[in-house]
């Protein structure tokens, strides 16, 4: 903490505003709002995939119980066994009715239980059907564990459900090596069936994950989206609440000098921090009516802020109308997210401007602004087509390849603004 | 959306290519053990799996049908291949390693077979033949084994999962575009508070004022005056936060609201006492009365502030003189001092801030400005605005 003392009023924001001093990132309300966002995107949708996975659990569950009944008159003892389904049973239920009821959140003691639940069930199977002496064709409840499994998929991380998975895999190979004798006609029958109990639930973590980093993907995209209507020059998200910032630690320092609570003259801390202060604030009043939409909307995105970068000396962005900023920045987004590889980075720069020269003495009332987009990593025939579409919005484009990479010029015609 | 639901297509291709691929080599392991099959059969089943390898390596990057489709054939091929001549000699090995490409691998498809009648019905054939092909695999004449029942099972997952996949992501973009819809209205709202705080130009300029000040300890000034304008200024800025546009006044009761005209007079008053707090004492001379549209009023008397400002930093007296004359149509200040003075041959390099500060602002309503110095002769400042 620096040396500003605390005003009595517990103004909103105070906290940011004394952060501020300490040289502390910005964390605004614009920015916590796509954090908040962003970790909304983690959790989108995930209520309703936790219920699919209970949907997929519960059809293996009733394939398993059939296959065990139809197994039902060969087992020794089968009280292992019926112990076994009614612990899954009443394992899945309470998981179910947790997640009914508590929404997002899987305690981690509740998972651990869940866990121990399940390693039971798995042990009371074996215990069954190890006198049979073929774990593959015998197993119903364990493998059914597996898919318990995938119940958790949405609420724990990845790392945790596929140690359990590993676990699970590592008992069937224990069990089979103990009790099932290994010849060309037992064998396929082995493998097929752990099969079953690990690939699905490994399958959904994966397509979790798939899931998550889209929906992540489309709210950046649609936040970065609001951009398009803004108007020609803006200050952006992040500069507005910093000037808010700004100004309420100004008004700190100011209030508690006034109220004697700070000594005149200042520490030279202080008066330090009176200076920087006074610098960012002049700072903030002059910029902002220099920034265009496209420097926001770059700048505030998680996924353009990486891989995209923009000149755009005369600020000629900000004169696209709302059809043709929207085209631009479906266009390079397409161009820099979709074609994601991870050998080769794909970057998009951008130049705008300057305007040309009039050709056609006729069309006093609109200028030609040239945009230029060369890229890294892009492949001209792996451009999804929509990005095509997508660019011809923005106006009448050329593609070269350029560097083994795509490098499209764009003529925008525009609104002379001369005449408004 | 349209983005959005290709990314849902891209994530079902790519989790079908995933778990086919898996259950490939599983069944290809499988087979291999020596003694499930002839060496000769297993050999001939080879391209078949390698161009069903590559049906899901394509089915990763496109779209097509074509690849599903392909993938379908060359596994019902595989399933036919094994057990060639169907004499009835497969044995519980082959029909549970073929349980694998039948259930795992052929099954996957269903994954990217969901979306359209078309698909469905690829669905369809795939989900009979591999069926009734593992059936005729299990050795013993029952009519459903516990093998082509697993394959059902496998086909009825990936169908599930694929329709519960795909029936989340409307529901997760509902959800993403009300934040989106938020979020454009808060940058709307965060805009608008930007420039309202930017508009409130004159207060953050007494305000910067006593911040440079304070940047200097106080140091100069005495510390009442200084404690006094700290306290005008936070409670300007408290009024700014609250949602008021305060303009800097000498009285206690401050304009809130916003004002489309004010007089010149009440204002200039408080730029006096400031610069009087801080050790220039200024002689207004002229009218008082002159009302001025806001925005004109806020780059004049910033302007005038800063020539002050420049006064008390630069030209080493104690005193300015300020004339304020107006006629129809401008309202003239006349900024004067006794001072060092300076040759108006440095300007340019030398006072950049003079430029920025006094001329463009002035220059952004329609006014101008015009400075008069000699070294050893004072400086005076002409500053002319629009009426």
């Amino acid at each position: 903490m620096s040396g500003m003392p605390r005003t009595e009023e517990t103004a909103p924001g105070s906290a940011r505003g004394r952060r501020r001093l300490t040289g502390v990132p910005p964390a605004s309300t614009a920015a916590r709002a796509v954090v908040h966002a962003n970790a909304q995107g983690s959790t989108l949708g995930s209520a309703h995939l936790a219920l699919g996975a209970g949907v997929l659990c519960a059809i293996q569950a009733i394939y398993g119980l059939i296959a065990f009944a139809t197994n039902v008159g060969s087992y020794p003892s089968v009280l292992p066994a019926v112990l076994a389904w009614l612990l899954f049973i009443a394992a899945f239920a309470t998981m179910g009715l947790s997640i009914a009821t508590r929404g997002d959140r899987l305690p981690s003691w509740l998972f651990a239980s869940y866990l121990a639940a399940l390693a039971a069930v798995v042990a009371l199977d074996f215990v069954a059907i190890a006198p049979l002496n073929d774990i593959g064709a015998y197993a119903t409840a364990s493998v059914t564990a597996g898919f318990g499994l995938m119940t958790a998929v949405v609420h724990r991380p990845a790392r945790e459900l596929i140690l359990a998975v590993a676990a699970l895999f590592i008992a069937f190979v224990a069990a089979i090596a103990l009790t099932t004798p290994l010849t060309a006609e037992t064998v396929p029958g082995q493998i097929t069936t752990v099969a079953i109990a690990v690939f699905p639930p490994l399958v959904a973590v994966f397509a979790v994950r798939q899931f998550r980093r889209m929906v992540q993907l489309e709210l950046d995209r649609v936040l970065v989206q609001s951009t398009v209507s803004a108007p020609r020059f803006a200050v952006g998200m992040l500069a507005s609440e910093e000037l808010a910032r700004l100004d309420l630690a100004a008004e700190e320092l100011l209030d508690s000098v006034a109220s004697g609570r700070t000594a005149l003259p200042l520490r030279p801390k202080l008066a330090s921090t009176a200076a920087s202060l006074a610098t960012e604030l002049r700072l903030h009043l002059i910029e902002g009516r220099r920034e265009t939409w496209l420097y926001h909307a770059i700048t505030e995105s998680n996924q353009l802020g990486k891989s995209a970068t923009l000149k755009d000396a005369g600020s000629l962005a900000g004169l696209l109308d709302p059809q043709q900023r929207d085209g631009l920045l479906s266009a390079v987004w397409l161009l820099v997210v979709e074609n994601k590889k991870k050998s080769s980075p794909t970057t998009a720069q951008l130049v705008i401007g300057p305007v040309l020269p009039r050709i056609d003495p006729g069309s006093k009332r609109t200028i030609t602004i040239p945009i230029v987009i060369t890229t890294t990593g892009v492949h001209r025939n792996r451009v999804d087509p929509s990005a095509w579409a997508a660019i011809a919005k923005v106006g009448r484009f050329v593609d070269s390849t350029e560097h083994s990479s795509l490098r499209v010029d764009i003529e925008c015609i525009v609104p002379n603004p001369a005449d408004q | 959306m349209e983005q959005f639901a290709n990314e849902r297509d891209r994530l079902l291709r790519s989790t079908a290519r995933g778990l086919g691929l898996a259950s490939l080599v599983v069944c290809l392991v499988c087979l291999a053990i020596p003694g499930v099959v002839p060496l000769g059969t297993l050999l001939s089943t080879f391209p078949l799996f390698a161009v069903f390898t590559f049906s899901l390596v394509r089915l990763g990057s496109s779209g097509s049908v074509l690849w599903p489709a392909l993938g379908i054939t060359a596994g019902l091929s595989i399933l036919i291949l094994v057990q060639v001549p169907f004499d009835g000699t497969t044995t519980p090995a082959v029909a549970a390693s073929l349980v694998t490409l039948a259930g795992g691998g052929i099954a996957a498809l269903a994954i990217v077979l969901t979306g359209s009648l078309p698909r469905i019905v690829i669905l369809a054939t795939g989900l009979v033949a591999s069926t009734v092909l593992v059936e005729l695999a299990v050795p013993g004449a029952r009519v459903l084994s516990s093998q082509s029942v697993t394959v059902l099972l496998g086909w009825a997952l990936c169908a599930t999962f694929a329709y519960w996949l795909s029936a989340t992501v409307p529901r997760a973009a509902r959800q993403i575009y009300s934040i989106g819809r938020a979020h454009r209205a808060e940058r709307q709202a965060s805009e608008t508070e930007a420039q309202r705080r930017q508009g409130a130009r004159l207060l953050h300029d007494t305000v910067l004022a006593t911040l440079t000040l304070l940047a200097h300890s106080g140091v100069g000034v005495a510390p009442a005056a200084l404690q006094q304008q700290a306290g005008d200024d936070a409670r300007l800025l408290r009024q700014l936060r609250l949602g008021g546009t305060p303009v800097p006044q000498s009285s206690e009761h401050f304009n809130v609201e916003p004002v489309e005209e004010s007089a010149l007079g009440h204002t200039l008053e408080s730029v006096k006492q400031r610069f009087g707090r801080m050790g220039l004492e200024v002689s207004w001379h002229g009218t008082g009365q002159v009302l001025l549209p806001s925005d004109v009023l806020d780059a004049f008397l910033l302007a005038l502030a800063e020539c002050l400002e420049n006064v008390r930093r630069h030209a080493g007296v104690t005193d300015a003189h300020v004339t304020i004359t107006d006629d129809e149509t401008t309202v003239r200040a006349m900024v004067t001092d006794a001072g060092v003075g300076f040759s108006l041959d440095d300007i340019d390099s030398a006072r950049l801030g003079f430029k920025d500060s006094v001329v463009g602002r002035l220059k952004e309503v329609g006014g101008n400005a015009r400075l008069f110095s000699s070294p050893g002769a004072g400086t005076t400042v002409v500053l002319e605005v629009p009426r």
